[in-house]
């Protein structure tokens, strides 16, 4: 904590004093860094050193609980002020809520709030029976708990017209009961969560919840109390909580007065994926289930994909070749998000700043609007000084932070549910009925068919040599040859016209599986030698291994082969697999220290019909 | 460490929180200084617990009368790790 430098801005009466206040208030995460900063802040109002920018008419904030609610006000003050919501605020005294609530007790309602923030005692959401009584006893004791708080703040918003903003409860963080505490609605543990759950679901849109219980947990629940505290000064929460509570109702306040941002501007070359798309061409960028980083680099796509789903609009603003740039999202095979999930793609060399704004004219939308995102801090430079009204997020080192770096960053949180939002809700419901119903099935083709499966058939590619060396390096059980093959030797295969080679892709209702199975064959003659036949075991039981049957025989077919023949070589991990041919309907022919060799002619053989449905074969067109 | 030493290392604290300089002596209390109000005497006991690595007890704190009572106490609570 060095603020030296701030100090003697301060002193010096120089106006750059605020907007390094405002960058240090938003980097500060302990209590008395806070502190200070507001000490400071409110000294630098004393001395009136002049606040660049326009003055903002104050919001007026009341303030009640049954808590002390200082020195929290201090810190709600600095934040709001800080973000551009400068608050006026009164308070109510500690534990005096219901009075001033009902009977306008210290002149609630003369100072006209605007918004509220109430913080109930947790004294009083406690279950004053047995830990043994009824559960309907113990359940009824929690809905009056709650219908108490909804009466009261009906009624503050029914005389204020405010907007309420209500804290709900901390969960005890000691032993205390054991294991026996949630088998109870009597221990404050469950009863709490209980209390907590019901306000959530059953609050009215004026009523804003402060979700004190996530955040206690988001730093844990043995830090986030102090009993000391609350003893001497009647806190509601530890000082290492107290920071993250006032942003938190800084923030339910800034949100009241502040629309969401409505586009996501994303890079492209390690931002979505590894690497660098115009060198490294389309198999050299990391991306998908290979390899840790193009995990992490996946699951941030993903998370972008849920941003979209839940109604953020999504674009692309990479310093790129736009031909390059967009196969990547048309040909790779891992790629989460697919050229249609954005509403602009921008891959050029023009500065980001230019293509931001020109982007804000196309679709008619305020810059104010955009939040950029990128992985070079050059480019995050440039936007911030060429176009101050976007919100830039650095994206910093590692990929596997990223997912955190959005989810944490507070700009894209839904605000009220819509008509829309309740049919989705609607529509998620019936999906859970479906999975209900087919979890009960015990008929295993109505199953089958229940899951919507499709597959893609597909040759050998570059992109997938990755997945392939490690499905064909690491696979045991359902592999016949357990033959392991490098990177290079696949690369060999696909150049060597007599390989008929080809990959499996599946997936159903649930999710995409991936890549799950591998066939390598050579042609000899009438005869197609089955080299490698490998399953991921994650498929075992989905009709995947008929499938690869039938795309074995049509391509055999198409090269003038009568004849397929397999052969299975014992490990100690593959017994699984030692009488699959036979199963396959193929003829045991030979059988030499453990290997078996078998045969299929093919000539009476029909497909086997199966519930998958197979979206695209190998070596055609897709 | 003694109290002349403890009073040393508060004098840093002090001078990182407060923004005009205050001198400490082991006379001094808060009432002197006209910045030292409760609001930053939470902070300032929170900046202290921290660098000491010491955790007063309930209610020990507002017990002392001035700066050397409450570096006897820091003392004391440090004596004990």
């Amino acid at each position: 904590m060095q603020h030296g430098e701030l100090k003697t801005l301060l002193l010096k009466g120089d106006p750059e004093f605020w907007p390094r206040l405002a960058a240090s208030t938003r980097a500060a995460r302990e209590f008395d860094e806070l502190f200070l900063l507001s000490a400071l802040r409110k000294k630098a109002q004393a001395r009136h050193l002049p606040v660049p920018g326009v003055s903002r008419e104050k919001f007026r904030v009341a303030l009640l609980g049954g808590y002390s609610l200082y020195p929290f006000h201090e810190l709600l003050a600095h934040l709001c002020e800080m973000a551009g919501h400068p608050c006026e605020f009164w308070r109510g005294e500690f534990d005096n809520y219901i009075s001033e609530i009902m009977d306008g007790t210290g002149g609630l309602y003369e100072f006209r709030p605007q918004a509220v923030v109430l913080m109930p005692s947790e004294h009083r959401c406690k279950y004053t029976g047995h830990l043994a009584d009824a559960r309907e006893t113990q359940r009824a004791e929690a809905g009056r708990v709650v219908d108490s708080l909804m009466e009261l703040v009906r009624g503050l918003h029914d005389k204020s017209q405010a907007e309420i903003i209500l804290t709900n409860f901390m969960l005890p963080a000691r032993h205390d009961l054991g294991a026996y505490r949630s088998r109870t609605l009597g221990a404050d543990w469950t009863f709490r969560k209980w209390v907590n759950f019901e306000l959530g679901l059953n609050a009215p849109p004026y009523l804003h919840l402060c979700d004190l219980e996530f955040l206690a947990h988001r730093i844990g629940g043995l830090a986030a109390r102090d009993d000391r505290a609350w003893f001497e000064s009647k806190q509601p929460c530890s000082p290492a909580l107290l920071p993250d509570f006032a942003r938190e109702v800084a923030h339910l306040i800034g949100s009241l007065r502040q629309a969401p941002k409505k586009v996501l501007v994303l890079d492209l070359d390690n931002t979505l994926w590894g690497g660098v798309v115009a060198d490294d061409g389309l198999e050299g960028i990391e991306i998908g289930d290979t390899s840790p980083r193009g995990e992490a680099f996946k699951a941030f796509q993903k998370y972008i994909r849920s941003l979209k789903q839940r109604g953020t609009l999504l674009a692309v603003c990479s310093k790129n070749d736009h031909a390059k740039a967009a196969a990547a999202f048309e040909k790779h095979p891992e790629m989460v998000l697919r050229l249609e999930d954005f509403v602009s793609f921008k891959a050029n060399w023009e500065p980001k700043s230019d293509n931001l704004r020109q982007m804000a004219t196309e679709l008619n939308l305020g810059l104010d609007s955009f939040v950029f995102v990128d992985d070079n801090p050059a480019e995050i430079e440039i936007v911030r000084q060429f176009a101050p009204e976007v919100t830039t997020i650095l994206l910093g080192p590692d990929p596997s932070e990223y997912v955190a770096r959005l989810a944490d960053c507070r700009l894209f949180e839904p605000r009220s549910l819509t008509a829309e939002d309740a049919a989705r809700t609607e529509q998620y419901r019936s999906d859970a009925q479906r999975q209900a119903l087919s979890a009960t099935v015990t008929d295993m083709a109505a199953y089958l068919e229940s899951l919507a499966m499709e597959a893609a058939i597909s040759e050998f590619t570059l992109v997938d040599a990755p997945r392939l060396a490690q499905l064909i390096n690491k696979s045991n059980q359902f592999n016949l040859t357990t033959r392991r093959r490098t990177e290079a030797e696949i690369h060999g295969l696909m150049a060597d016209e007599s390989q008929l080679c080809f990959s499996f892709r599946l997936k159903d209702r649930f999710g995409d599986h991936g890549l799950i199975s591998v066939v390598i064959s050579q042609k000899a003659g009438p005869v197609m030698k089955i080299d490698t036949w490998l399953m991921s075991c994650r498929v075992l039981k989905r009709q995947v291994e008929d499938e690869v049957l039938n795309e074995l025989m049509r391509l055999a077919r198409l090269q003038g082969c009568t004849r397929l023949e397999g052969v299975y070589l014992p490990t100690a991990k593959n017994e699984m697999v030692r009488d699959f041919y036979a199963r396959m309907g193929f003829v045991l022919k030979s059988e030499s220290a453990g290997a078996r060799v078998f045969e299929l002619e093919m000539d009476a053989i029909q497909p086997t019909l199966t519930k998958i449905k197979i979206t695209r074969r190998a070596y055609e067109p897709s | 460490m003694n109290q002349a030493e403890a009073i040393a290392k508060l004098q840093t604290i002090f001078d990182d929180l407060f923004l005009e300089p205050v001198s400490l002596t082991p006379a001094l209390s808060a009432k002197d200084v006209p910045e030292w109000d409760s609001l930053m005497h939470i902070s300032l006991l929170v900046a202290v617990e921290k660098a000491f690595a010491v955790r007063f007890r309930v209610g020990e704190v507002e017990q002392t009368r001035n700066v050397g009572e409450f570096a006897d106490l820091i003392l004391k609570r440090s004596q004990e790790r």
